[in-house]
């Protein structure tokens, strides 16, 4: 009790003087609601400041200062609903950005967003509910991400099976709303591609053993393995796939692109592994991007959403910039339409990038937001679809082998629907 | 200004809702003495019934019956009660740590099984989607969150005054003679077990009301909202407040609530830029302080139990008693 009381003491008098001091500087507020308390969650809310600073470098958005206010969600609903609340409510923001998880986002976007009329935007929840949501027009526009959705992943993963000429592929997927959306999505599209799933086999989080999950994956002699798993429990799930003989043909989701997982199983088993990922693209500012991540953090941009987290808070503070100053979220939400356009003049995702779309904007002019995922382009329902990369590991981080346009993947996943 | 006006109201009907759940627990562990590690299930059980009864259709999955949403509601609690009552069934001949363990494999099979059961509860994506009830009526702002609040505090009064009436009267006495020493309870011709099982059952469908409620506020529930992190925070509520005090019981649901909330808030705003993203480890650190804190030098409770509570004659404040036994 006494903590509280010494917390909200302390908290009334540090109040009474930023007043003071908010006063002279206009500042804008921005939310961020992420898993901050999680590890994977960390580098995420790092790289979304980091896209905030650099805006704040270029002389902010709107013509004001940008402060990302930034809560944990601490991966629970209630606290991440909380915290929405209280940002929109207690903060005044009209933009947000998380959550990560669907079920986190979800809830937030049904009883605070929507309702309060704020731009919510993800980096990284993939569900297809949202889609679903959206089609039915009950997110009034203001829903947005830019993680692109699993169907361009699970394309990509058919694409890759059916040029390595795998017959036979067994699954393993983290048991969520995204593993088990990858799992469905899979199984359409390797079937379409002519390719025989022989198990797919859910993995539950944080159990010390996935010997009998493994076994059950492997007890239909697959000649490879997809894995649609996140890299603590892939790691596991691998070891243990190896230990039994199973197959270093493997094709890894873009959730598996982390150090830590090449290290902890080890480099030499992963010879074979070929991955996916929606990033990447063949323009200077995905370099620029990597470069500038490289600079200020000291290890390349290895991280499930960290590129998406980072478009999505430069998108969002584009069109901050392009609404105007004190623009509703409904507002900045219509003119994200403005900051990618195809027809616009492309600009990069970096300081100078920033100056440039600001001058356009000011001129009247629509811009293309060349960022780290590449040219980002949202349908009617905020989704992104996304240029595609085949990776794999080298000793310093990954290495592309194959990369299709935006082109190539829309026509591939064509091709899979006919 | 309006703004601190809508999180307040958004803040306690959240606090409100808990606090229905933790009066549940309070009849359960606080009178009866039933160790529930598996308070998640009901209120989970609560969450799913309400909504698969009182939601819109969707595509591959069950439910969407669209039901006057009332009925929807005591649909949910029916589900809590029934999963109460074949789980109390089973286990209640446990006593303490044992009827904890297998309550709370309870609950996790349970999350599991909504995890899983993609054709009856979505899945991992849970039930979205779902309509507020009189939404037409009240639109989706800060009217519509003002009368949900009144209609969830009325809901509160009345399973508080329900609870407190049940404390003092005979059945109450018998709850309690059960859990100090069943064994002369039963000499006395009492049947413990068929009284732990109406404590019990009437515990979860009280936690299953409070569940409906959550699922009809957010309008969604998925496997996300019944992890056993709901079990613990409900329990530290009790245990803050005072186990076996119905006061304690809502006093420490606004309480570690407000403390989980506020520390985040207040940490965000005023830890300097560096701390910024340790802020959520912090706030467990600081979270669970105030727990230890509590058991260290109160555990008791705020609130702590009145272990005379129906002798009559005499006023309730004179007979309040320090002590916990």
């Amino acid at each position: 009790m006494r903590t509280l009381l010494t917390i909200a003491a302390f908290a009334a008098g540090v109040s009474a003087l930023g007043t003071g001091a908010h006063a002279q500087d206009c500042t804008t507020k921005i939310g961020a609601t992420l898993p901050t308390s999680v590890d994977w969650g960390r580098p995420i809310a790092e790289v979304a400041q980091f896209a905030v600073d650099q805006v704040n470098e270029a002389g902010g958005a709107a013509g004001c200062q940008i402060e990302m206010v930034l809560r944990d969600t601490q991966v629970d609903p209630k606290v991440g609903v909380d915290a929405a609340k209280a940002l929109v409510d207690l903060e005044g923001v009209n933009v947000l950005l998380g959550a990560v998880s669907s079920g986190v986002s979800m809830p937030i976007l049904t009883s605070v967003t929507v309702p309060g009329g704020v731009m919510q935007m993800s980096c990284c929840s993939s569900s297809t509910a949202f889609t679903k949501l959206s089609e039915e027009g009950k997110t009034n526009g203001l829903w947005f991400r830019t993680f692109a959705t699993t169907a361009v992943q699970s394309a990509m993963a058919a694409k890759v099976a059916a040029d390595k000429g795998y017959k036979k592929i067994a699954v393993l997927y983290k048991n969520d709303d995204w593993g088990q959306d990858m799992a469905r999505l899979i199984a359409a599209d390797f079937a379409a591609a002519g390719i025989e799933v022989t198990s797919s086999v859910a993995i539950n989080d944080a159990q010390p053993s996935y010997r009998a999950e493994v076994t059950e994956a492997i007890g239909g002699q697959p000649e490879a393995l997809y894995l649609a798993l996140y890299p603590n429990e892939g790691t596991s799930a691998v070891r243990e796939w190896l230990s039994l003989g199973g197959t270093q043909d493997m094709i890894l989701a873009n959730s598996l692109k982390s150090d830590e997982f090449r290290d902890n199983v080890g480099l030499q088993y992963l010879g074979n592994a070929l991955g996916t990922d929606t990033a990447s693209p063949r323009v200077a500012s995905a370099d620029a991007f990597k470069a500038a991540y490289v600079e200020k953090f000291g290890s390349e941009p290895n991280g499930p959403g960290l590129a998406n987290s980072f478009d999505a808070a430069m998108l969002a503070l584009l069109a901050m910039e392009a609404a105007g100053k004190d623009a509703s979220g409904a507002d900045i939400a219509a003119a994200v339409a403005k900051v990618t356009d195809p027809n616009g003049t492309p600009i990069t995702a970096d300081v100078a990038g920033f100056t440039a779309a600001k001058e356009t904007l000011a001129g009247g002019g629509t811009v293309k937001y060349q960022g780290a995922t590449g040219d980002v382009r949202f349908d009617a329902n905020g989704d992104v679809s996304a240029p595609a990369v085949v990776w794999k590991f080298t000793d310093s981080g990954t290495e592309e082998v194959e990369y299709l346009s935006l082109g190539d993947v829309d026509a591939f996943i064509a091709s899979l629907k006919k | 200004m309006i703004g601190v006006i809508s999180y307040l109201v958004f803040f306690t009907t959240v606090a409100a809702i808990l606090g229905i759940a933790v009066l549940g627990l309070n009849l359960q562990w606080g009178n009866t003495g039933l160790f529930n590690g598996g308070v998640v299930a009901s209120f989970g059980a609560g969450a799913y019934g309400t909504l698969i009864l009182g939601g819109a259709p969707q595509e591959s999955q069950l439910g969407g019956f669209e039901l006057f949403y009332p009925l929807a509601l005591l649909g949910g609690m029916a589900a809590a009660g029934i999963l109460a009552w074949a789980v109390g069934r089973l286990t209640l001949r446990l006593r303490h740590d044992y009827l904890a363990i297998a309550t709370f494999g309870v609950a996790v099979a349970f999350e599991n099984v909504m995890r899983n059961a993609t054709t009856i509860t979505g899945g991992a994506q849970g039930i979205r989607g779902f309509e507020r009830p009189f939404r037409q009526m009240l639109g989706d702002g800060f009217t519509y969150n003002l009368v949900f609040l009144i209609a969830v505090l009325v809901i509160l009064c009345a399973v508080y005054i329900f609870l407190e009436r049940l404390t003092v009267s005979p059945f109450g006495r018998l709850l309690r003679a059960i859990r100090e020493d069943e064994t002369a309870a039963r000499s006395l011709g009492k049947s413990p077990d068929r009284v732990r099982l109406i404590s019990f059952v009437t515990g979860s469908v009280i936690i299953g009301l409070a569940g409906g409620l959550y699922g009809t506020f957010y309008a969604f529930v998925s496997p996300q909202d019944v992890l056993p992190i709901l079990t613990f925070q409900i329990w530290a509520m009790l245990i803050v407040g005072g186990a076996g005090n119905a006061k304690g019981a809502l006093a420490g649901a606004f309480l570690i609530w407000g403390a989980w909330t506020f520390s985040g808030w207040a940490l965000s705003r005023f830890a300097p830029v560096e701390a910024q993203l340790y802020t959520g480890s912090i706030q467990f650190v600081l979270i669970g302080m105030v727990i230890v804190g509590m058991l260290l030098w109160r555990p008791q409770g705020l609130f702590p139990e009145r272990l005379i509570v129906s002798q009559p004659g005499r006023s309730r404040e004179k007979t309040q008693a320090e002590g916990f036994t």
